[in-house]
């Protein structure tokens, strides 16, 4: 499975009716990267284009159209197209092979479980806690700040953000939050918690801070105790998009 | 990151039907803790819980009584004159401190990204 991080894509062009053992090459091609464990390859016919033989293939002219170029993409590690390239270069007869460093940003899958855990594993040891208060009406590009930062640290891999809404409270702005006659406010108090390591808390502080008009950031040792159970995935909403 | 500096975290746990002179206790102590010129003081609202009285705080029907928390940061020279304020206040309930370290957010509208 792709994991986040720096990766490396790979294109490969080559002729619709390019042979390879009595197939199509493009058939050939997919093929071979299915069964080497590839996580995902696509392959796109082009509307038009041409190559190196300078002859324009287009689907305007019926007799040029079984020449249209095909285009395959596969994104893997370094390491897996190291070992797959060999191959490629001996299979594209006719075509050219790209590679370029690429930086996967999120690899969600909906239907394959995560690994089966055991009852419960449980973890102890020392972390950081952060909380952070702002005003519930508190605005980052148009959208509600505690919104926006929950969303940046899901992003950067923060183990967990819970956002809490105060009822009563006064602070950094000098004036008091406080809900009106019929409960109904749009400045109360909120606060965001997270639990994680020092280091990746320090990143998010920077990222945070930038976000943020006033308000103030509360760090603090704590031990953690954390359980996992051995839910299914599915059952659990993270998959959510 | 900028330098954080020192201070406490003054947590306050009692019921939502908790009252000081007829106003709920939670109102008097932001109050009390607006006179005291304290940085900053949340009031949150717990969904369920328990605790010493062994009656559990939940939303009744005619009668609220979730639990409150009250969360104050501040440095230990404020918190220690709020402390035996607030404690002559609360009837039942919990006062915990632990420490903690603090960045404080200030930008005037204009200089916003």
């Amino acid at each position: 499975m792709l994991q986040k991080g720096t990766a490396k894509k790979v294109t490969i062009f080559v002729n619709e009716d390019t042979q390879h053992h009595f197939g199509s090459l493009c058939d050939s091609i997919l093929t071979f990267l299915l069964h080497k464990g590839v996580s995902g390859a696509t392959a796109t016919r082009a509307m038009a284009g041409f190559g190196a033989h300078q002859v324009m293939h287009t689907t305007k002219i019926e007799v040029l159209t079984e020449h249209l170029p095909i285009r395959i993409e596969f994104i893997e590690t370094a390491a897996k197209v190291d070992e797959l390239m060999p191959t490629l270069y001996d299979m594209v007869t006719d075509g050219v092979i790209e590679v370029q460093d690429t930086q996967v940003v999120k690899v969600a899958s909906k239907e394959r479980p995560s690994p089966p855990k055991g009852p419960h594993t449980e973890t102890r040891g020392t972390a950081r806690l952060m909380r952070i208060y702002m005003g519930e009406s508190d605005k980052w590009q148009g959208e509600p700040l505690y919104e926006a930062i929950v969303k940046r640290l899901r992003l950067m891999d923060i183990a967990g953000a819970t956002v809490y809404r105060g009822i009563l409270g006064y602070g950094i702005k000098g004036h008091t939050h406080k809900s009106g006659r019929l409960g109904f406010s749009h400045d109360l108090p909120v606060m965001i918690s997270i639990v994680d390591t020092d280091e990746k808390l320090a990143k998010a502080v920077n990222e945070i801070e930038s976000m943020m008009q006033d308000g103030i950031i509360v760090l603090s040792d704590v031990d953690v105790i954390r359980l996992v159970h051995s839910r299914p995935a599915v059952e659990s909403s993270h998959a959510n998009d | 990151m900028r330098t954080t500096k020192k201070a406490k975290i003054l947590r306050l746990h009692f019921g939502e039907s908790d009252r000081y002179k007829g106003k709920p206790l939670y109102e008097a102590i932001v109050n009390r803790c607006l006179e005291l010129k304290i940085a900053g003081a949340t009031v949150f609202r717990g969904l369920e819980g328990f605790g010493e009285t062994a009656e559990i705080h939940r939303h009744h029907l005619i009668r609220k009584d979730q639990p409150i928390v009250v969360t104050i940061v501040d440095t230990a020279e404020n918190l220690a004159r709020l402390i035996p304020e607030v404690e002559e206040m609360m009837d039942t309930g919990m006062i915990a401190t632990s420490d903690v370290e603090y960045m404080r957010i200030e930008r005037s509208p204009a200089a916003g990204s």
